[in-house]
């Protein structure tokens, strides 16, 4: 570690009298100014940062609203020497974005929800590409040798980055398979390996519990979500996917897979261990169905361990919501839930900015080990103390929410780079008990999420929505049996006709291009 | 108002005083009569510039490729490329239909609603007990779309929800509503007409009170029962409000609220529920593009005028009632 952390300073100054030199104009020492204190080359006095004030727009989460006195701040300020001048979206973030962007009222920092969304505002013109400034980057440079996959993730069609990249927050979007313990411990059922077990295990708590729905969830707000988590079980894909063996994009909702998949569910359905209107349920019931015992397994994001249990225990100390490994979907499958820990937004650079430089030095502290701890844990001795090798929260933090609403630390615009270790240290033993078993039915990679050029998009939104309305109405009829799978060849040539092999192909264009991509 | 001379720096100010008066003398006296009435129509004016006819001018982009960060007048001409995306899309047919269909059954049997209800009200004799139920009618119009679909959905719900409590105690089997495409239909003109129907008596109920009282005792000399009341006098008395509002009701039979059926629907039911807004949202979300969903928006709109134009031509003729 220590060690490291001297190769990083070293190489900070190296490059930023490198870009010092090469840069003209008045710009040319910010490169350093944000880096480390102790790159006091040719910058200001003792290593203070020379004081900045930028711009952004960043995103407001009801839970933790936008405070500018946040500790947060003034520790960056510290560090960088910026300041940043804060505007939040009067409604919706997409809106406010289309609105700086078309106005040409750009901040200089804007927070984007996903890189569909900032690839095509970089595509247009309205973005910096990262890459460009990558030499005042060291910090950055070197994490993106740390973490390619990440870095590559980031980038656009054509090679450019116009978002910065992450790693470790996505791990909140892990989804999970959860049961009730204390149940399946009461009627002696096992966790189920495969779907076979778990049809059996349905059925047993369905004869126990004839008002219950065993399994319940909440298809009809998540389906994109839920689509995936199914078709994962199965060795299949809910769409277009990588298929990590053949090193080929398939279709899944046409494999043989998929149709297991469909039976198994149907079977589900015709036999009441799933509520008939699964379809429609709305989170409140589905929530309720959970916490009464009239659901004993489902499927949703991992923080509803926590979630479940924290509500329920006070009246039903027996309440145990637990991880479940996920089943199986095929003979001889593989156990495995979908990849789903990585996050899609981030922050962009205005290619209208004036301080461009300064922002690009700004953003590359969050990519310095000094950088990560300070946005994971805050400071030493303010929020957290080293206990040997390990970091923890003062003892005042006892809650991830909590932690995040009084220090800021966590929210939009405040990390990139993050130790996963600070939130895991503050949950409760059952929901870091889940993560540490959930990490190990991750899939070999994540599917690769090329980017698209403004063609390829337009296939993927006309010809893919039509396939993929086709496929959601098709999935509905066959498991309510409106439509028999007896038609199952009859779906399948149905969905080809849509224009799969021109959605492949679109995908697979996107891959190659990508795959060809190097990162400078 | 300040004289202002239309040939400034004329030195022969009679001839120029003439000349003024000449042209411009109707408008003059229009302005002298009414300014007050002018002054108070200003500001509607001003708004229906700026908000309704500028925007329109922004109707170019379904012409073109927009590019926000360019601008309108710099992004690339595509013709009509998004016109013939929305008409070669293979869903094109199917979504018309089921916006139409909608449409008119709720204009079918949303518009007769709220009269009969007025009709109704304006015959109970204990104003209590009308201002009781008016106020009651009037409270769902201002529940959210969101919660009124999510209301909708649980009250359905085959497991738990009430009116399927109530057909299971009924020694029936539950019906698994928002699984039947047939159903959706009908749930959703009841759904609205709960919501608004208490809303859209009032412009009714206005109009009920405008009808000369004489008109009734004359009926009632004459010996005219209740229902022959209703019919002959209170009926044509707000014959003209039904009319306008129905012209207007079938100009927008089209514009039917996306968030409400896009909360409602499911896989299951797309066939009857997938319509052109739930479509646009679809697809407008996969790409953000914005001429595509502007180009939906200028058809829809041209086919709206048609219908409004038809309606009030043949209301015209017919009833010689209309909005111009």
């Amino acid at each position: 570690m220590k060690k490291s952390l001297a190769l990083v300073l070293s190489t900070v100054m190296a490059i930023s009298l490198l870009a010092a030199c090469s840069s003209n104009g008045n710009n040319g020492n910010n490169g350093n100014a944000g880096a480390s204190p102790t790159a006091t080359a040719d910058g200001g006095q003792d290593g203070a940062p020379e004081s900045k004030t930028l711009t952004a727009l960043l995103d407001n989460n009801p839970t933790f609203p936008y405070n500018a006195d946040w500790p947060i701040w003034t520790w960056l300020k510290e560090k960088t020497g910026v300041t940043l001048e804060v505007q939040t979206p009067s409604g919706k973030l997409g809106e406010s974005l289309n609105l700086v962007v078309a106005s040409k009222t750009m901040p200089d920092l804007m927070y984007m929800p996903n890189r569909r969304e900032s690839n095509k505002f970089g595509q247009d013109g309205a973005l910096v590409d990262i890459m460009e400034h990558i030499d005042s980057m060291p910090n950055l440079k070197k994490w993106m040798e740390q973490y390619p996959e990440e870095a590559k993730a980031a980038l656009s069609h054509d090679g450019k980055m116009y978002m910065f990249p992450n790693q470790g927050f996505g791990e909140t979007n892990r989804m999970i398979w959860l049961y009730r313990e204390d149940v399946f411990a009461k009627e002696g059922l096992a966790q189920p390996k495969t779907y076979d077990e778990l049809y059996e295990a349905l059925k047993t708590l369905k004869a126990k519990y004839p008002d219950s729905y065993p399994l319940s969830i909440r298809y009809g707000q998540i389906p994109d979500e839920m689509n995936t988590n199914m078709t994962v079980n199965f060795g299949t894909g809910e769409g277009a996917y990588f298929d990590f063996d053949a090193k080929e994009y398939r279709y899944g909702p046409i494999e043989d897979n998929y149709k297991a998949m469909v039976a198994m569910w149907k079977k589900f359905y015709d036999e009441g261990l799933i509520p008939p209107d699964f379809l429609s349920l709305q989170t409140k019931q589905w929530q309720d169905m959970v916490s009464t015992g009239q659901a004993f397994v489902t499927v949703d994001y991992i923080s509803r361990v926590d979630f479940f249990n924290n509500a329920m225990r006070k009246e039903n100390p027996e309440y145990n919501m637990q991880f479940m490994a996920p089943p199986a979907g095929v003979p001889g499958g593989k156990q495995q839930n979908p990849y789903f820990h990585y996050m899609e937004g981030g922050l962009t650079v205005a290619s209208t900015s004036k301080n461009i430089e300064d922002v690009m030095g700004y953003m590359d502290f969050f990519y310095s080990e000094e950088g990560r701890t300070m946005t994971s844990w805050g400071v030493e001795g303010e929020t957290y103390v080293k206990e040997g090798d390990t970091n923890k929260f003062k003892p005042e933090f006892t809650d991830v929410t909590e932690m995040r609403k009084q220090t800021g630390l966590q929210t939009s615009g405040t990390y990139t780079w993050i130790d996963y270790d600070a939130h895991l240290s503050l949950f409760s033993e059952d929901l870091r008990n889940a993560y540490t078993e959930a990490a190990k039915y991750d899939p070999p990679a994540m599917q690769p999420r090329p980017a698209f050029t403004e063609s390829e998009n337009e296939v993927i939104s006309l010809t893919g929505q039509a396939i993929k309305k086709h496929r959601d109405e098709s999935f509905a009829k066959f498991i309510t049996g409106s439509r028999s799978l007896d038609e199952w060849d009859q779906y399948v040539e149905e969905i080809k006709n849509l224009g799969v092999d021109k959605l492949l192909e679109t995908y697979k264009t996107a891959y190659d291009r990508m795959q060809g991509v190097e990162l400078k | 108002m300040a004289h202002t001379s239309v040939t400034p720096g004329v030195p022969d100010a009679e001839e120029a005083l003439a000349f003024e008066r000449r042209r411009p003398d109707k408008w003059r006296r229009m302005w002298q009569q009414n300014k007050y009435l002018w002054l108070l129509f200003l500001p509607c004016l001003i708004y229906y510039l700026i908000f309704r006819y500028a925007p329109m001018f922004g109707l170019v982009i379904t012409f073109k490729d927009y590019n926000l960060f360019r601008g309108v007048w710099a992004s690339d001409w595509v013709g009509f490329k998004y016109y013939r995306m929305f008409l070669e899309n293979p869903d094109f047919l199917l979504l018309m239909k089921n916006t139409f269909v909608l449409g008119v059954m709720n204009l079918a049997f949303g518009f007769p609603a709220p009269i009969i209800l007025a009709l109704l009200l304006n015959e109970v004799r204990k104003a209590a007990f009308k201002r009781f139920v008016q106020t009651v009618s009037y409270l769902p119009h201002f529940i959210s779309n969101v919660i009124v679909a999510s209301m909708v959905i649980m009250f359905l719900s085959p497991t738990g929800g009430l009116i399927n409590e109530m057909i299971v105690a009924l020694g029936f089997e539950p019906i698994n509503f928002m699984n039947e495409p047939g159903l959706f239909r009908g749930i959703y003109v009841l759904s609205e007409i709960w919501q608004h129907i208490g809303w859209e008596t009032i412009i009714y109920l206005a109009a009920l009170t405008a009808v000369d009282p004489q008109l009734y005792e004359a009926a009632s000399i004459d010996g005219a029962s209740r229902m022959r009341k209703l019919w002959h006098v209170t009926l044509p008395g707000i014959s003209f409000a039904i009319v306008i509002t129905l012209i207007l009701n079938i100009g927008s039979v089209l514009e039917i609220g996306f968030e409400k059926v896009f909360l409602m629907q499911n896989p299951a039911i797309y066939e009857t529920a997938d319509i052109i807004s739930t479509y646009v949202y679809r697809v407008g979300m996969e790409q953000g593009n914005f001429s595509y969903g502007a180009a939906i928006d200028l058809f829809m709109g041209i086919i709206s005028l048609i219908f409004i134009y038809t309606a009030n031509f043949i209301s015209r003729r017919v009833s010689e009632t209309s909005i111009w």
